[in-house]
């Protein structure tokens, strides 16, 4: 039988992840303000795109990893499973408002409007709206395990909006570009390499603060278990 | 250097976000510990 992943309460670990963290925000900053050429056409509004896409990129990875949580914790009914897509749908609304509220700081001096109802846009709030009800399920109902277990359905087909959101600006025509990271020309093809590296350097810096959250949300979720547990004890004992 | 602005704007989101996103979780983190560490010696002293 499969065992969860255990999130040790190292303080060590815990300490280099801030760290590592920490300088590559640094090398990360140093990159988008110093290091980076400007564009040519949108100018300096365009170092936008070095937090927008690892905002998005953070919190598509976020609903990915309440997907698999939720996946396995419908299948062996193990509640570690669902405090992981519990804190993980935490941290994936959180880097999805920031892509709704940075995407149309980039969109205002670009296309002359702050919203447009195409299709990535259109169908990136849908995601964030059905994180926002998971969030909102899980706070509203009693605990339980049906409330887990119509979380995790939630959080399942929450996620299959993300492969659409993707394609969606290939299937139709829209106002936001087209991927140049991943794109028919190649990974990377259609960027010029400092910008490439750039991206790169924040990807992980974004990455890295994914797993120093989640170490904090898990912390969280098992300390509220853990205080449920002897309140229960202290109610029959007495 | 036009649209400085929006830039600074968007940054400011950001880390905004990020530090006060922090800065909460630890803050109720800590709050949590407090709560445990009460109920365990209330728990204790009950025997």
């Amino acid at each position: 039988m499969m065992n969860p992943p255990a999130l040790e309460e190292n303080q060590a670990e815990g300490n280099i992840l801030v760290w590592l963290t920490g300088f590559a925000f640094l090398a990360a900053m140093i990159g988008i303000f110093i290091y980076v050429p400007t564009e040519r056409t949108e100018g300096v509004i365009q170092r936008i795109m070095y937090f927008h896409v690892p905002s998005a990129w953070l919190s598509f990875f976020a609903f990915f990893v309440v997907f698999i949580c939720s996946i396995l914790f419908l299948w062996k009914k193990d509640r570690e499973w669902d405090i992981y897509a519990h804190a993980s749908a935490g941290i994936g609304v959180v880097f999805c408002s920031l892509v709704l509220i940075t995407g149309p700081i980039w969109a205002r001096p670009i296309w002359g409007a702050w919203w447009v109802w195409d299709a990535r846009l259109t169908s990136t709030l849908i995601l964030w709206l059905i994180y926002v009800a998971y969030l909102m399920l899980r706070a509203q109902s009693s605990a339980g395990s049906m409330r887990a277990r119509y979380a995790a359905v939630l959080g399942i087909v929450g996620f299959l909006n993300i492969p659409f959101i993707h394609f969606s600006v290939l299937w139709w025509r829209t106002f936001h570009p087209q991927p140049k990271v991943i794109s028919n020309e190649g990974i990377g093809k259609g960027m010029d390499p400092s910008m490439l590296a750039t991206l790169g350097v924040s990807l992980c810096a974004f990455t890295l603060l994914y797993f120093l959250l989640m170490g904090e949300r898990v912390r969280q979720e098992k300390l509220k278990d853990e205080i449920d547990r002897l309140k229960r004890e202290k109610l029959y004992s007495s | 250097m036009d649209n400085l602005g929006f830039l600074f704007a968007a940054n400011a989101f950001v880390w905004g976000g990020i530090i006060y996103y922090v800065y909460t979780l630890r803050l109720r983190n800590r709050a949590l510990e407090k709560d445990l560490d009460l109920l365990k010696k209330t728990l204790s002293k009950e025997g």
